[in-house]
């Protein structure tokens, strides 16, 4: 074999130039973000159907957290399928149909006109979800790699998918009024699909891969993960049975603590990792990463409570807003903080210096972000996001002001490293 | 006629040259990293074989590694072609890493 066929036996990396374009565009969802979050206090004393809210939300399940999965997965696909993407010209598209889909939407749910630009936005947003769709499920179907890893990405972003189509028919909905029940009926299975049946299982479908490739741990039990992703699937599949043909509230236990067992069998798959890694110093991403662990429990518990409350019929608001909050500036937050730094140095080093490692010394990956900047973050973001929980819960507009700015000045933080890393000119070796 | 001469000086060099190559995100040598399997020279053909793997197939830095590899001999090694064959089988295990590579992993 010479040193050209070598390379078969090698996962395909997808050009970054496809990839970069995500991570930037969500780096800057989540600025806006947090800006919107601050001129927009008073509404998280309201009702969760508030325009103000709705527009957050979408901004940050979308904006940032859709956008830079999005990305990640084009670059994390070929590695979980030891395979190549099938095709960069789709997810090129992808990224222009969302990009351009997110801020119509947005805008329509902020001004709360459901009209042209939100169904327009909705749209396109689906195109682009139906092109990654694709995209994933021809590159898993073409690779002769099936791992447990690849299927939950690819369920993930069926359920992804399901998620989009059910959001476009409520956006129309609210003008044409052709669904039995009122738009807002059908948020808690469009919230729970995306939530669980994207994000959760995005996530544990990818972390399962990288944090024990991190930590270089000898732990791997792909059985303990395929009960996961059953629990997590049944867990959906019950939910949408009982909203749709037999809607007791008693029975919604079912679903959630299917969730709860698998976020907790989940925990422990990342605990044996961790304590059977041979790497015993943990850099500040990977320890943010597992911090994310430990919250992704969090929303679920509050869920688990919130059920409760409905079945007493004293279902308290403002919890159901912080369980909305700790998901997606909680969870998906924490573990974006931290994968963000263990993906996007090594993207931007495999383009700057592939050709020219071993001629002499280059930077790690990890020299390309400031880690005194994200030593600043941390600190700065964790008691942002628990003085916003708490000024939710006891209705307190001061806290939720002074907890928002400190969530900018993250999100500030977070943008000024990923324009380090992007920005990173080539050290000669 | 290819013949295959492992010369233990020659084997050396080259061990102590791919000493500089690193896995990026590790940053410990392939050496100490326990990557490289074999090295063959063939002085009839002016070739070096060397029979190497990665800490996981789905290395993403994969590619770059064994690029370095090859790089590095090349540099070091004048005149002569660098073979690289990739294997996954035996598959890479903490065990193959040295004492040194462990002693810095504990403490990095």
């Amino acid at each position: 074999m010479d040193t050209d066929s070598h390379s078969n036996n090698l996962v395909k990396n997808t050009t970054h130039k496809v990839v970069l374009p995500f991570y930037i565009y969500s780096s800057a969802s989540f600025f806006i973000s947090t800006v919107f979050l601050f001129f927009s206090v008073s509404a998280f004393t309201q009702h969760f159907f508030h325009p103000q809210i709705l527009a957050i939300t979408h901004m940050m399940a979308l904006g940032w957290g859709t956008m830079v999965i999005l990305g990640a997965s084009h670059q994390l696909v070929p590695v979980l399928i030891e395979g190549k993407l099938y095709s960069i010209t789709l997810a090129y598209l992808s990224f222009v149909f969302a990009a351009a889909g997110i801020p119509l939407l947005v805008y329509g749910f902020y001004v709360f006109d459901m009209g042209w630009p939100a169904q327009l936005g909705g749209l396109t947003i689906l195109i682009s979800i139906l092109l990654f769709v694709i995209n994933v499920g021809v590159s898993v179907t073409e690779s002769k790699v099936h791992n447990v890893h690849a299927f939950f990405v690819f369920t993930a972003a069926l359920w992804l998918l399901i998620t989009v189509i059910i959001g476009v028919l409520l956006v129309f909905n609210f003008t044409h009024s052709f669904l039995s029940k009122n738009s807002t009926e059908y948020l808690p299975l469009h919230a729970h699909l995306g939530i669980a049946g994207w994000f959760l299982l995005l996530v544990i479908g990818v972390g399962s891969r990288l944090i024990p490739m991190f930590l270089i741990s000898k732990y791997s039990n792909e059985k303990l993960l395929w009960i996961i992703y059953c629990l997590i699937n049944a867990a959906l599949l019950t939910f949408i049975g009982l909203f749709l043909y037999w809607p007791h509230t008693a029975f919604l236990f079912i679903p959630v603590l299917a969730i709860l067992l698998a976020l907790f069998l989940f925990a422990y798959y990342c605990y044996r990792s961790f304590k059977e890694r041979i790497r015993k110093q943990v850099d500040a991403p990977m320890k943010t990463s597992l911090l994310s662990v430990v919250m992704m429990i969090v929303p679920f518990l509050l869920l688990f409570i919130i059920v409760a409350w409905l079945m007493l019929d004293t279902l308290n608001i403002h919890v159901v807003i912080a369980y909305g909050f700790v998901i997606f500036f909680g969870w998906l937050t924490s573990i974006i903080l931290g994968m963000t730094f263990k993906t996007l140095p090594f993207i931007v080093w495999n383009k700057i210096y592939r050709h020219i490692s071993g001629a002499g010394k280059t930077p790690s990956p990890k020299d390309l972000f400031a880690n005194r900047i994200f030593g600043a973050m941390i600190p700065v973001y964790l008691l942002g996001f628990v003085l916003f929980v708490a000024g939710i819960c006891a209705v307190n507009i001061f806290l939720m002001n002074f907890a928002a700015v400190l969530l900018m000045i993250t999100a500030f933080l977070y943008n000024w490293n990923v324009l380090k890393v992007l920005l990173h000119k080539p050290v000669k070796p | 006629m290819s013949m295959i001469t492992n010369d233990p000086v020659q084997c050396e060099r080259a061990h102590n040259v791919l000493k500089d190559v690193y896995d990026p995100e590790i940053g410990l040598n392939v050496v100490d990293l326990g990557l490289i399997y074999q090295i063959d020279f063939d002085e009839a053909i002016h070739s070096i074989y060397v029979r190497m793997t990665l800490t996981t197939q789905f290395c993403p830095m994969g590619e770059s590694i064994t690029d370095a590899v090859k790089r590095m001999l090349e540099l070091s090694f004048d005149n002569t072609q660098v073979k690289i064959e990739l294997v996954f089988d035996p598959p890479w295990n903490h065990e193959m890493i040295s004492e040194e590579g462990k002693e810095f992993l504990n403490g990095e």
